[in-house]
């Protein structure tokens, strides 16, 4: 037994004593090329002006302001299209996931041809598809049913006032369109989770498919649908990052540019990270809540 | 009930039992017709093909030299072959046993079809590009992050604190960041963390960063593995006097591999899919060699023809992968089977 437990702690100081002798001999290069570069690590390149200008800005920005809040910006926009694409995707989602588990035929078979077909190509050739195809090459409004209040048109989409560029419309689809088959997938799957009986029993109590999808079905499948749609939503929020394909000013693309600007590549990169650890909390803390308050909700 | 005496009552129940059905089905039927006639139009009548036909060399090749071109070629048909030969050939024993060493070997050849050595005229990482590289970084990272996720998923599962919370540490921060972020660093960062002098080629750093990042997710993938094989079976191997790295090499960790065996499968086709984002990075694969054409004033606003192109080519890649990954799975299901019997 104590052989065993030396043998244990022999390994152990082993496998650390590599690892850390490996990063520390990554350090050690790193500062040494830092040095040579004469790019000693600090931030306080952070409060220098920008320089640059945004298409898109939450709060008021110039090329004056900081690079700092050059990077606010770019966090607040990654936001923007992270909460509002997240929105559509669960809709989509779960409009396709219940379709692909109801009784229409033709609709299971659509679905699933959508689920297969967006699950077979890559997310950035669809972005580009949205950007490039579904809105810069649309010429004059093709889509205005009511004047003023919804258009289409290659300056993006219109809705009631508000101005959306084509840069964040595509996004919106696109994260929106290709979220959403994944989320129907974690739809589908919950909803197939609970028993048949009590499809078969709510059938037999006279209740309509609508009022036992609502009433009985879901509210048993949702806890085994929240950590999937938590797990599709941190994709999301990581997928948003491709934004940079389309010219969207997300925090990434402003990151790739702040970055090139001053040379600060591991100050920079490490902001980066940051950033996305902050968005993950977020997200995976509200679902907590989500969770907490589904089955609170459930015992009562 | 017997469908064909039945049609009539069968396409009644399954597409208009009530009126909410019909209207859908109706509504769908209209949608789906008119899609299909704006879409056959547009094949026939609206698209210009030119800008698929003209370039083959480039999307299956990229910028390799002209007279190289056979090297990428022969490496691409050995690659359609062997999978043809995998799916449907003929099922003689030596072919079957010969094959899992072919499929490993069809790597290192790759690498030095493309970058030349041992006799053939070298070439350089920049000019690799197409299919071939979109291919090639996709098996090299998979056979790369393949070990890797399995000593991260053991390490994981360890009894020894600190390698666990090394593994720990490693797989959560990778699968909390975008992949884009670790092939940025891969691209910019790699280079700082070597000593002057050492050069590291492009492909190889994607190679690297792809293999780091989805290291992660295989390991996760394979820990659900282990997690799904009851604890008896330690026990028993524990009874029977196995050394515990007896019972993970014999017992746990092949068992969790063939449970893993659909994820890691998805990883593989996610990981095909991904490799586009080195377009973004400034790799001419797939897509990127795709911007480039775009970028041709020849075949300006081609973009529907290029797009439509592309997305066909990605998917039978990943649906021929998915075939052989079932087919992998079906093999292995039935190894299990008769060493049960």
């Amino acid at each position: 037994m104590r052989i065993k437990r030396y043998r244990g702690l022999f390994i152990q100081v082993i496998v650390s004593t590599l690892f850390i002798s490996i990063v520390a001999l990554f350090i050690n290069n790193l500062s040494v090329n830092l040095l040579r570069a004469g790019l000693g690590l600090n931030f306080s390149w952070l409060f220098r002006s920008a320089g640059f200008a945004l298409a898109e800005h939450p709060l008021p920005y110039s090329p004056s302001s900081s690079y700092a809040w050059a990077l606010f910006m770019g966090w607040l926009n990654s936001l923007k299209v992270i909460s509002s694409s997240l929105l559509i995707a669960t809709l989509i989602g779960f409009l396709v996931g219940f379709a692909s588990t109801g009784t229409n035929t033709l609709l299971r078979i659509l679905s699933k041809l959508y689920v297969t077909l967006i699950r077979q190509t890559p997310l950035l050739l669809q972005l580009m598809f949205w950007y490039f195809v579904g809105f810069l090459s649309i010429q004059g409004e093709i889509f205005s049913p009511i004047k003023g209040m919804l258009s289409l048109s290659n300056q993006g989409i219109i809705l009631s006032g508000i101005n959306l560029s084509p840069e964040f419309s595509s996004l919106l689809v696109g994260l929106g369109i290709f979220t959403a088959a994944y989320i129907s997938e974690v739809v589908r799957g919950g909803i197939n989770s609970v028993p048949i009986g009590q499809w078969e029993a709510f059938r037999s109590l006279g209740l309509s498919e609508n009022d036992g999808l609502y009433k009985i079905i879901m509210p048993q499948a949702l806890p085994a649908i929240l950590p999937g749609l938590t797990s599709q939503y941190l994709n999301l929020a990581k997928n948003s990052t491709l934004a940079i394909a389309v010219g969207y000013a997300d925090i990434y693309a402003i990151g790739d540019t702040v970055i090139t600007q001053t040379g600060r590549a591991i100050e920079g990169f490490l902001l980066l990270l940051l950033s996305f650890l902050l968005l993950n909390l977020i997200i995976s803390n509200l679902m907590e809540l989500l969770n907490k308050y589904i089955l609170t909700y459930k015992q009562r | 009930m017997n469908k064909k005496h039945n049609l009539f009552p069968y396409i009644r129940r399954i597409a208009f039992s009530n009126s909410l059905d019909t209207c859908i089905t109706l509504f769908i039927l209209l949608a789906v017709f008119l899609l299909s006639t704006i879409t056959i139009k547009w094949l026939l009548f609206g698209a210009d093909w030119a800008v698929v036909i003209q370039n083959y060399p480039l999307y299956a090749f990229g910028l390799f030299p002209a007279d190289q071109r056979w090297r990428p070629a022969l490496w691409l048909l050995l690659l359609i072959s062997l999978t043809i030969i995998t799916l449907v050939g003929p099922r003689w024993r030596w072919l079957r046993k010969l094959l899992p060493i072919t499929w490993i070997g069809v790597i290192p050849l790759g690498i030095v079809l493309l970058s030349g050595g041992l006799g053939l005229l070298p070439v350089a990482s920049r000019y690799w590009g197409g299919v071939t590289l979109t291919i090639f970084l996709t098996t090299c990272s998979s056979l790369l992050a393949f070990p890797l996720g399995i000593i991260l998923a053991i390490g994981r599962q360890s009894d020894l604190p600190l390698i666990k919370f090394f593994s720990s540490i490693y797989i959560e921060a990778l699968r909390a960041v975008p992949l884009i972020a670790i092939l940025f660093f891969g691209q910019l960062l790699i280079p700082l963390f070597f000593p002057i002098g050492v050069e590291i080629n492009r492909v190889i750093r994607a190679v690297l960063a792809f293999t780091l990042f989805v290291s992660a997710y295989v390991a996760e993938d394979i820990r659900g593995g282990f997690q799904s094989i009851p604890k008896s079976q330690e026990e028993a191997a524990k009874a029977l006097g196995l050394s515990k790295l007896q019972i993970t090499q014999f017992v746990i960790l092949p068992q969790a591999l063939i449970i893993a065996l659909p994820a890691l499968t998805n990883q593989a086709i996610g990981l095909l899919q991904n490799t586009s984002l080195m377009a973004i990075l400034g790799l001419v694969e797939l897509l990127g060699i795709s911007r480039s054409i775009l970028a041709n004033p020849l075949f300006i606003g081609r973009y529907m023809e290029v797009y439509v192109w592309l997305a066909g080519i990605y998917w039978l890649i990943c649906t021929v992968m998915a075939l052989l990954a079932s087919h992998l799975e079906q093999k292995v299901t039935i190894e299990k089977l008769t060493i049960k019997n």
